[in-house]
């Protein structure tokens, strides 16, 4: 064999070198002190391009659901940082003002204009607080704009502008609700985008009392799901449940410490719920994923950010 | 299959924004562009679809690069002002950092020996690069020898001049 060509042995260096070429490669090293020496200075050459090329890379950042990427077209990049504090102006307002007129909907022998919310209305802290309890419980509500029975005549009252504005805020659900065990996303926006009366019914009713599902074993979730039922490895398993409505859907409960339970909804994805789920996901920011054949939601009483962290953990239970 | 595209997501989304990143030189960009081409494939359910994005995506790469350009000339001439030459569009980028020398250095290499190394970076091996490149998979070796030699002595090159300078 004549001498090596730089190329064979960044190509050997590569570990793309085809096994004969290889072979040939090393036979003629072991008597070529020459090309040896060569070797050793392509090795490094090619370890400083590689440090140089790393010192290029981003700055790693968690990869996001994929999900995401479902979602409407993304904006031209050089928008985002101009217009991004336009933006989240107008997503409050807008959402204040959906908050406003969904609450407008109910009966009510006057309905008040946005703009008298401003004055001071009776800002009874526990009037808003109230409706917003209300709003969450009812979230099935909204979603078929059915009027409630209306028990309190104040929370028939537009809520005080500011309130409306820090629930455009409410990414998480708030203590003060009195919600347990809701999902990441707040469920009124959420339920208000769901197609479907009869699913936000199901989705209140998982997030909100999913105690009244039924538990199930590991087999009949496997059966159910088609699939093993998924989850974080590691975490301990307190249960598993199915959907009363017997839509096929399924939650894992996990527990992260003796106080702390997450939530795993799951059941089988067909294509056309893909598409269905995809247009509903532009409206909120449900934090889900697909694992397998599965369509995989999360909840929890934990930060957004660590939810999605668990949800990037999540596969199927051994 | 989608559930497939949502693997290939996970397995290569970090490579394909970290190709990209080298091209446009923004990671917020790099990162919105790696999402564009995750959406274009859900679209197009291609056949290699780790090919195919690295395809699409060096593609937008160079289309946004050219639409940066006419916008930039476009304003040079709305402002009267002379075009700036310095190809830096990052602000946040400091002239002194290493990783600023290698850009410029990774800006010397030609568009073959670059898109080679970008790839090879990429976690690509030599069949994937040949495909996505055009060149022989016997010449991908030698490509990125010449690649790797190049950037060094770009690179060195780059920061003697600069110490020269320094000094002079």
């Amino acid at each position: 064999m004549s001498h090596v060509d730089e190329g064979t042995l960044h190509a050997y260096l590569d570990g793309e070198l085809p096994s004969g070429e290889r072979a040939a490669l090393e036979s003629h090293l072991a008597q070529c002190a020459s090309c040896r020496a060569q070797l050793a200075e392509e090795r490094a050459l090619l370890e400083r391009a590689t440090a140089l090329l790393g010192s290029t890379r981003p700055a790693e950042r968690a990869v996001p659901p994929f999900e995401q990427v479902r979602r409407a077209p993304r904006r031209p990049w050089h928008m985002r940082t101009g217009f991004a504090w336009a933006a989240s102006l107008v997503l409050a307002v807008g959402f204040g003002y959906y908050v406003s007129g969904a609450l407008q909907r109910r009966p009510q022998p006057e309905a008040q204009p946005l703009a008298t919310t401003q004055q001071n209305r009776p800002a009874d802290k526990a009037a808003a607080s109230e409706g917003l309890r209300r709003r969450k419980q009812d979230s099935g509500t909204i979603a078929s704009v059915t009027p409630p029975p209306d028990a309190n005549p104040r929370s028939a009252a537009p809520l005080p502008l500011d309130t409306v504005l820090r629930i455009g805020d409410t990414a998480r659900p708030h203590e003060e609700a009195g919600v347990t065990a809701a999902p990441a996303a707040g469920a009124a926006s959420r339920l208000a985008a769901a197609p479907s009366a009869q699913r936000a019914d199901t989705r209140s009713a998982e997030n909100l009392v999913s105690t009244a599902w039924p538990v199930i074993s590991r087999g009949k979730a496997a059966s159910l799901l088609g699939d093993r039922p998924v989850g974080v490895p590691g975490l301990a398993t307190r249960g598993i449940r199915s959907s009363p409505t017997g839509d096929g859907t399924i939650v894992v409960e996990q527990a992260l410490d003796s106080k702390t339970v997450i939530q795993i909804f799951q059941r089988p994805a067909s294509s056309a719920q893909v598409d269905e789920l995809g247009a509903r996901e532009r409206a909120d920011r449900v934090l889900a994923r697909y694992v397998g054949r599965l369509r995989v939601e999360i909840s929890g009483p934990v930060s957004t950010d660590s939810l999605n962290k668990l949800l990037e953990l999540v596969e199927p239970l051994p | 299959m989608p559930d497939d595209i949502a693997e290939v997501y996970r397995n290569t989304y970090p490579a394909l924004v970290r190709f990209l990143y080298r091209k446009v030189w923004d990671a917020e960009r790099a990162e919105d562009l790696a999402q564009e081409a995750f959406a274009r494939a859900l679209v197009h359910r291609p056949e290699n679809t780790r090919g195919w994005l690295f395809v699409v995506a060096a593609n937008m790469a160079r289309d946004e690069a050219r639409k940066a350009l006419r916008e930039k000339r476009h304003l040079t001439l709305l402002k009267s002002e002379p075009e700036v030459t310095e190809s830096a569009p990052e602000e946040s980028i400091d002239a002194n950092t290493q990783a600023q020398r290698v850009r410029v250095a990774l800006e010397q290499l030609t568009p073959r020996d670059r898109e080679a190394l970008l790839l090879w970076d990429a976690g690509m091996s030599y069949d994937e690069i040949a495909t996505q490149t055009g060149l022989a998979r016997g010449a991908i070796g030698t490509t990125l020898a010449r690649a790797r030699r190049r950037l060094v002595e770009a690179y060195d090159g780059g920061q003697e001049g600069g110490q020269h300078v320094a000094r002079g």
